[in-house]
């Protein structure tokens, strides 16, 4: 994850589906205000996602099945689009888990053997 | 599958994106809300809390952009887009459009046409089951001879293929289609019909069916059976579906159909004739009485482990072994040669002749796109304003190219489809009108067949030829209007003079491209023309109408010279027949042996020639003497030569007596020849020209071509009686037979040919000479009314209509002088490389000795040219000069 200059990070290519999977599948549905606003909170305001890539990776999780978007209403009685993980989604969370555990444990091993 | 659900949902957004745009909006418009809720909880006001949600979000209309590019395929969705906004523009201005898509139907339509008449000639295969597997074996010579004897195999040679083989999973042999004549015809049919005798493994092994009846089976019985052709079926039976079992009577047998074979078989052979009837080899001497051993025509199956390179390097091998030594003509290589309609489309020579066609149709097509360049640039200037608008709104170039090029493409899509479609009809006219004028007088036999119908390569050809004009035309109008000069676009219409400079420059190079081009295009044609017109009146120099040719299409009485010399006596002997000879058949081919005279080499035409050859064809002598009878039968190795031959082999010295030698066989070895006599010049290898060189010589027997007589008083007379004469000599020799004068027979071939020709090259010279006159007069006249403003403020400082109209003709006409110069050039160029083909002197001249740099073609074509430009450029520079100065300047 590239470090930007006032301390934030930015997304990963390709982690960010994870990222979102992950969310909904620990909070349940959420809008996409709740998954930026839950992200940010969880990573200390470190990772501030924009919302010019948090659409994109909805409408491409909603395409791929493996989340689902419905209309419904926030406690504040305000309309918003929830987006619930799949039965579908919940198996890629697992692969990808996995793919990346894996990953990350092998650029660990890289970075703490080269150093 | 996840990636197939997405590639779906992708497409699907594609169609209605209406609904998931509502959606987008509805979603933004909530996380915004939720976001300013936050906010206000925070503290905020309303307004406050609005405002500091919108900086929060970012950017809507970017957020929007990014999730369209990730719901949908943008590409496609914005070609969509261009193609319904081209639709729209090319609708409103149907003129334009009309005339666009008519210049490239022209275009596109007589490259496709060309292009299917090659296709089915040449690179459509033979209509076999699996035909890429099937050869046709052709045979090379040691003396380079070319022709249809590259195709003939021995019985012995054929059978010796197919039991030493290994490369192939079957063979078969035809022979050539041979006429003969029925015993009881049906009336009105002549009688005579043709035959073609295959291996009985021919339809098997080629996979061809019956549409009735059954194919010939593999025993050995000799009961007599043939198989029929669909038009002959159809002709001589009716299409009477009880056909099988009727008999057909040749020559005292009776043959029973087997079967009729399908309609779009039209043959194997390397001329596209279906004969009529197929007959098991083994019958030969049943179905054409007196033939020994006819040669075939072998096809090949290769097996297909088998590679090509492999089952070329055995035939090679195995044809070696079987040649006999003491053969004339040893056979150097053997090529697998895949199966086309005609044989020998690899010859040099065709090649040569469908890459010259395919030139002139190319720059026809070249004219044509530079017109609609030029009609595009045009309209484009009348569209600045719009695309400076869509530039400043922030579409990008590459966008508005894009933009361009789909109506480009559009248009050329519209021209090439029309194209096409008329070029199935046109094909069909070419083909019917060249087979028409070659059969019709002479020759006879059946009519070439061919499949015409386009099919995926002339499809692929001309939509491929459609989008490579799109670019042509298209990419240079789209460039230069799509730069992104803002301000002085968006201020008023890129009028502005310094701007100017460099676009007038782009198009000043484009009237001078197109001028060239239609100079290049029209002298083409125009040298075609003149040159076939003088085809009809074109005299070869000695008596074609009072000499007949024996022609025999068996080649029997060729390889027999005792026959031939008892029917030259008889034919002496016979009423209204003047006087016979032996020897060559002039028109009808060229044999063209190397020359050396005291170290100066060269080819020539070369004849062999009876005593009383020169006398029957009436070529004059001029100094020597003729041969003798008995020089000839001894084939005396003596010379008469033309003027010609002695010009260009003696210039100073006198010939008579002289010796020259003859490389005969093209083996490099040289025999010696005493000159004897000298004959006028002639036209006896084409019509087009004067022979460069010719050389009479007195044959050993049997070399000679065939029978020629005299005749005089009537011609029907005498055609009776050489056909008594014939019956008496040898009666088998009446099928195939044809005697015809020589003007009745190859001149007329020649004749109709060139008129033919001249036909296409009078439609091309007129296509060439619209085109050319419509592009150059609305390219200048749009230039010249581009200037309309200019003219004004001229006029304003006091310049008078003189001045004014002289610079602005002037100085439009500079570009088109540098173009019609290169055009002149390029052309000179063009010409000077065909005449220099007219070295060989067995070559046809298709300009009938118009000079490669004919003054009357040149200057006229110039002239024509710079009048239309001129005209194009005087007539909008006066309706300018007509415009109150004060209107234009207010304009600018």
């Amino acid at each position: 994850m590239a470090t930007e200059e006032n301390g934030s990070i930015k997304v990963l290519q390709g982690t960010l589906d994870l990222i979102v999977l992950r969310t909904l599948a620990t909070m349940g549905p959420q809008h996409a205000y709740g998954i930026s606003a839950r992200l940010k909170q969880i990573s200390d305001d470190s990772l501030d996602l924009n919302q010019g890539t948090l659409y994109p990776a909805l409408v491409r999780l909603e395409q791929q099945g493996w989340i689902q978007g419905t209309w419904g209403k926030t406690e504040n009685n305000r309309e918003a689009k929830f987006y619930a993980i799949t039965r579908a989604g919940l198996k890629a969370l697992d692969r990808e888990t996995q793919r990346w555990r894996k990953m990350a444990g092998l650029v660990e091993k890289l970075l703490v053997a080269e150093a | 599958m996840w990636r197939l659900r997405r590639l779906f949902a992708k497409l699907c957004a594609l169609v209605a994106p209406e609904r998931a745009e509502r959606e987008l909006a509805r979603e933004v418009e909530s996380h915004l809300a939720l976001m300013e809720d936050e906010f206000q909880k925070r503290g905020m006001q309303v307004d406050e809390a609005r405002a500091a949600a919108r900086r929060a979000y970012g950017g809507v209309e970017q957020v929007k952009e990014l999730h369209r590019e990730e719901r949908t395929f943008v590409w496609l969705e914005q070609t969509m887009q261009d193609l319904r906004y081209a639709f729209r523009s090319l609708w409103k201005d149907p003129g334009f459009t009309l005339l666009a898509v008519i210049t490239l139907t022209l275009g596109i339509g007589i490259n496709a046409t060309l292009f299917s008449a090659y296709n089915a000639v040449a690179l459509k295969p033979l209509p076999v089951s699996g035909p890429n597997e099937v050869v046709r074996l052709e045979r090379w010579f040691q003396s380079g001879s070319r022709g249809d004897i590259q195709y003939a195999f021995s019985r012995a040679e054929y059978e010796s293929f197919r039991t030493h083989n290994r490369a192939f999973s079957s063979m078969v042999a035809a022979s050539w289609p041979r006429p003969v004549i029925e015993d009881t015809p049906v009336a009105n049919r002549g009688g005579t019909i043709t035959g073609q005798l295959v291996s009985t493994n021919y339809f098997h092994d080629l996979g061809i069916g019956t549409r009735i009846g059954r194919i010939f089976t593999f025993d050995l019985d000799t009961s007599p059976e043939i198989v029929i052709s669909s038009g002959f079926w159809k002709r001589r039976f009716q299409s009477d579906p009880n056909v099988v079992g009727q008999l057909i009577k040749i020559k005292g047998t009776a043959f029973t159909v087997i079967g009729v074979t399908p309609e779009e078989f039209t043959g194997t052979s390397t001329t596209p004739q279906p004969p009529d009837f197929w007959a098991p080899l083994s019958l030969e001497a049943k179905v054409i009485p007196g033939a020994k051993e006819l040669p075939v025509q072998v096809l090949a199956r290769i097996k297909p482990s088998v590679l090509l390179q492999r089952a070329q390097a055995e035939a090679n091998l195995l044809i070696q072994q079987v040649a006999k030594p003491d053969q004339r003509d040893k056979t150097t290589a053997i090529s697998l040669q895949h199966t086309a309609l005609f044989g020998n489309t690899e010859d040099i020579r065709f090649k040569a002749l469908v890459f010259a066609l395919m030139l002139i149709v190319g720059m026809v097509l070249m004219v044509a796109c530079a017109n609609v360049a030029n009609m595009l640039l045009a309209r484009c200037a009348g569209r600045q304003r719009e695309i400076g608008v869509r530039l400043a709104l922030g579409a990008s170039r590459a966008r508005v190219v894009r933009q361009f090029l789909t109506e480009s493409f559009l248009l050329a899509v519209l021209g090439g489809t029309a194209g096409l479609l008329a070029s199935v009809w046109c094909t069909r006219l070419l083909w019917s009108s060249i087979v028409q004028n070659f059969l019709g007088s002479f020759g006879g036999g059946a009519a070439f067949q061919a499949n015409l119908d386009p099919d995926a390569r002339v499809l692929a050809y001309a939509m491929a030829l459609s989008l490579l004009t799109a670019v042509v035309f298209g990419l240079s109008p789209a460039l230069q209007f799509s730069r992104p000069d803002l301000t002085t676009t968006l201020k008023e219409e890129g009028s502005a003079w310094g701007l100017r400079l460099s676009r007038s420059r782009m198009r000043a190079f484009l009237v001078a491209a197109q001028a060239m081009v239609s100079i290049v295009l029209l002298i083409s044609t125009g040298l075609l023309l003149r040159g076939l017109m003088r085809s009809q009146a074109a005299e070869p120099g000695f008596d074609t109408r009072n000499v007949f040719l024996v022609i025999e299409d068996s080649g029997d009485m060729a390889q027999n010279a005792a026959l031939q010399g008892r029917l030259a006596a008889r034919l002496q002997t016979m009423p209204g027949i003047r006087n016979a000879a032996l020897g060559s058949f002039p028109m009808m081919g060229t044999w063209t042996p190397p020359l050396l005279v005291e170290g100066s080499q060269g080819r020539t035409l070369a004849s062999y020639a009876s005593d009383a050859y020169l006398n029957t064809l009436g070529i004059a002598m001029l100094r020597g003497r003729n041969f003798t009878a008995r020089e000839v039968s001894q084939g005396a190795p003596i010379a008469i030569i033309s003027e010609a031959t002695a010009r260009r082999f003696w210039p100073r010295g006198d010939p008579l007596g002289k010796q020259l030698n003859l490389d005969l066989n093209f083996q490099g070895k040289f025999s010696k020849f005493e000159v004897v006599g000298i004959v006028r010049d002639v036209r006896f290898a084409s019509l087009s020209r004067m022979d460069t060189g010719h050389v009479y010589l007195p044959a050993a027997p049997g070399d000679f071509q065939g029978v020629l007589f005299r005749s005089h008083g009537d011609a029907q007379t005498a055609i009776a009686s050489a056909r008594a004469a014939v019956r008496e000599v040898d009666e088998n020799q009446l099928p195939g037979l044809t005697i015809a004068s020589i003007e009745d027979g190859p001149l007329r071939v020649q004749k109709s040919l060139a008129q033919t020709y001249m036909v296409y090259a009078a439609i091309l010279t007129l296509l060439a000479l619209t085109l050319a006159a419509v592009g150059i007069y609305g390219v200048m006249a749009y230039l010249v009314n581009q200037r309309a403003p200019e003219i004004g403020i001229r006029m304003a400082l006091g310049a008078t209509p003189a001045t004014v109209l002289t610079t602005v003709v002037v100085e439009g006409l500079r570009p088109v002088f540098v173009g019609v110069a290169l055009g002149i050039a390029g052309a000179a160029g063009l010409s000077w490389v065909l005449h220099t083909t007219l070295v060989f002197p067995g070559s046809t001249d298709f300009f009938y000795g118009i000079p490669f740099y004919d003054p009357a073609t040149f200057l006229g074509v110039s002239c024509f040219l710079i009048f239309v430009a001129g005209v194009a450029s005087l007539v909008p520079a006066r309706r300018a000069l007509r415009v109150d100065p004060m209107v234009s300047l207010r304009h600018e």
